[in-house]
């Protein structure tokens, strides 16, 4: 068994408590091992990052792919704003997202001669969470004093499309040319279904509140990420949109860059990667049968990660989340708001969330964003009055800590999980790369299920997903090897 | 329902009256007068919004003496009523519309029932959009629409519009993209299916 993998550090944020308040974390525990993803799955692609020269690897790859991208819509006199989202920046501890932004930045500057470029960098729903990582990676002074945080209760400008008007943000089209910098985590696939992935931020960060609510109120479960593509496709983005680079991802890391005029055809790739590589790692986690979680990351509750899927993909792991015959997941914001005032779901078929999580140490995650949904329906432990209190004064969260007991120490919320769960088997949510942090009886059930989950997503799930969506990879195989 | 125990407080020094925080408080609490901004103390949900926006870092959150509860109880108005406008919006009474203060839609209907005639209204009352301000503007358009109501605009950007819904998605749209993994008339089904559920739960009949 391997030596626990470390857990990415705390982060100073007015959306958590202070580092100094996390005293310990749950992989300093001896029963914790990694295991790592390669053991598991020893197919999974091969990464640039994390790793030796990683961001100079990042850096090159940025230059290689924007070669085969046509600019020459870009003039030398002309505005582009590279659009990015917070997101990118939880992925590898963020410099490899700011390594992307910059070198997009300096390959436009190079190939077009426009000084003029700026960056605007949306955000979920904590509104000031880019502005300090532009801070902390230096982007404002790359940027020549032209980067930005957006938020969604900024000025809007309507956007006519095919099902209606939507809004987007002024600041996002502010310039002639717009150019989409993203990245193909799969992230959370209970709202996007891992339909449109690529698309998503055209009607998150870089939208109005009227349009991100028409996302998770007015299109279903399934029709949701249909507003990003309508917004994308509507003259109006046509006219500005320039290109699209993203990270490519895998649950190990960043396994290279990918570059398109095109963006459909960079979504249908990511979305079989996606499908692919993810696609194993959540199907493995729904094998586990007990566990305990650990939240252990600097990241809203939801968004904690473990062998690059978030805490929410494992709330909803009792379930198959890419099978899009499944109608609602165990979690998303319709699932929640369907659930009546008495906790009994008004669509009876609707799944429990995960039964398997007999209980949560929230030992370090943060606030800005809707939770109590978690603490409501798993028993939670908080650890320590200063993260219960940042809770209680959240507007997000006024009933988080109504539902969950506090520790005073993650000793004692240990014990007191081990006691009142009667099992052994933890998992931790603490961001460690190339693996998961697990207690010893957890990585041999992980260890003996990854055979049978390798062969039953390879063999019958990954071509259902591919087909629910449309793609035939030996088509996209051959379109791919004609572009390249 | 809303507990609201914060209110927002503003540095006077720092304010330069750029009106951002009035353009985006969802219950109409901040006005620019004579350059600075002030806080209306009734109207305060202590939402963050302005907070989080002023570009000066002018504005902090503090807590309030005595934190109170904004709520409209369902039960002082016509059930028949609140049906009959959920039904037309396509809703469940008993859905949430606003996850963050745990609204549901019927008390958003006994708001615009009483009287409340604008999203802002709708907010003061019930709280909803005091919490993440981003996921429940269409809930309150879509229930207002039901009842008959055109809301005015407020003169900052608190919202522009209702959006479409998955009932707007014309056939023509449905057949291009249904292949693509966009399930709309299956999404319509279960969405169609939970806003009937209403009547037959409450007589403990599940469809
Ligand atoms: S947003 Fe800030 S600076 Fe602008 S008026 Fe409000 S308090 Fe003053
Ligand atoms: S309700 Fe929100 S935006 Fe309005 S004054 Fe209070 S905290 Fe600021
Ligand atoms: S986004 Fe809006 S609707 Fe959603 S929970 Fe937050 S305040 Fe409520």
């Amino acid at each position: 068994m391997n030596k626990v993998l470390n857990p990415i550090p705390p982060r100073r944020s007015q959306y958590g408590v202070d580092p100094g308040f996390v005293k310990k974390r749950m992989a300093e525990y001896p029963e914790m091992k990694a295991i790592y993803l390669r053991e598991l799955f020893p197919e999974l692609p091969q990464v640039i990052f994390p790793g030796e020269n990683g961001l100079d690897k990042v850096r090159q790859a940025v230059h290689k792919e924007l070669e085969k991208v046509d600019m020459s819509m870009i003039g030398p006199e002309d505005s582009v704003n590279i659009c990015a989202s917070h997101h990118g920046f939880t992925l590898g501890g963020g410099e490899p997202y700011a390594e992307l932004l910059k070198a997009i930045k300096d390959v436009i500057e190079e190939k077009t001669g426009t000084k003029n470029i700026r960056l605007r960098a949306g955000v979920g729903l904590r509104f000031r969470e880019t502005e300090e990582y532009i801070k902390s990676f230096g982007l404002d002074e790359y940027f020549d004093g032209q980067a930005k945080g957006v938020a969604p209760v900024d000025e809007g400008i309507p956007i006519e499309t095919e099902i209606g008007t939507l809004y987007g943000l002024k600041s996002i089209y502010d310039a002639d040319w717009i150019v989409h910098a993203h990245n193909s985590d799969v992230r959370e696939v209970h709202f996007h279904r891992q339909v449109d992935r690529a698309v998503k931020p055209f009607a998150m960060s870089y939208a109005r509140i009227d349009t991100r609510s028409t996302y998770h109120h007015n299109l279903g479960p399934r029709g949701a990420n249909f507003t990003a593509r309508a917004i994308f496709s509507s003259d109006f983005v046509q006219s500005k949109f320039a290109f699209t680079a993203i990270l490519e991802m895998s649950p190990l890391g960043i396994i290279g860059v990918d570059a398109d005029n095109d963006l459909y055809s960079l979504n249908d790739r990511i979305t079989v990667s996606g499908c692919q590589n993810y696609g194993k790692v959540m199907t493995l986690l729904g094998e586990i049968d007990e566990c305990i979680v650990g939240l252990d990351f600097p990241c809203p509750v939801p968004y904690v990660f473990a062998g690059g899927v978030i805490y929410a993909n494992f709330v909803g792991a009792n379930v198959d989340l890419f099978d899009l015959d499944n109608p609602l997941p165990p979690y998303t914001w319709y699932t929640e708001a369907f659930y009546d005032s008495k906790g009994k779901p008004l669509f009876k078929e609707t799944p429990p969330p995960n039964p398997a999580i007999k209980m949560v140490v929230h030992n370090y995650a943060w606030a800005g964003y809707p939770s109590a949904f978690f603490s409501e329906h798993i028993p939670t432990i908080v650890v320590g009055e200063e993260q219960a209190n940042l809770f209680r004064e959240d507007p997000q969260n006024l009933s988080y800590m109504k539902h969950s007991v506090i520790a005073e120490s993650l000793d004692a919320a240990m014990a007191f999980a081990y006691r009142g769960t009667g099992t052994d088997k933890v998992i931790v949510f603490d961001g460690a790369a190339g693996g998961i942090n697990v207690s010893k009886s957890l990585y041999e059930l992980l260890k003996v299920k990854a055979p049978e989950v390798k062969t039953r997503v390879d063999e019958k799930l990954f071509p259902k997903w591919l087909k629910q969506r449309g793609i035939n990879p030996e088509e996209l195989n051959k379109k791919n090897e004609k572009c390249r | 329902m809303r507990l609201v125990k914060m209110i927002a407080q503003v540095d006077m020094d720092g304010c330069i009256g750029c009106k951002i925080c009035e353009r985006i408080c969802p219950t109409l609490a901040m006005e620019v007068v004579e350059g600075k901004a002030k806080v209306n103390f009734e109207l305060c949900l202590s939402c963050g919004n302005c907070q989080q926006r002023c570009p000066e870092e002018a504005i902090k959150m503090v807590k309030r003496e005595k934190p109170f509860t904004v709520f409209v109880d369902p039960e002082q108005v016509d059930k028949k009523e609140i049906e009959r406008i959920c039904a037309r919006a396509k809703m469940n009474p008993e859905q949430l519309a606003c996850y963050c203060t745990e609204t549901r839609v019927k008390e958003v209907v006994a708001a615009i029932l009483l009287g409340a005639d604008t999203p802002e209204k709708i907010s003061q009352k019930t709280g909803i959009r005091t919490g993440c301000k981003v996921e429940c503007i269409q809930p309150a358009l879509r229930l207002l629409e039901a009842a008959d109501i055109k809301p005015e605009r407020p003169e900052g950007y608190q919202w522009y519009g209702r959006t479409p819904t998955i009932w707007d998605i014309t056939d023509e749209i449905k057949e291009l993209y249904s292949g693509r993994g966009f399930y709309f008339d299956a999404d319509i089904e279960l969405l169609e299916k939970i806003a009937r559920q209403k009547e037959n739960h409450e007589e403990g009949k599940n469809e």
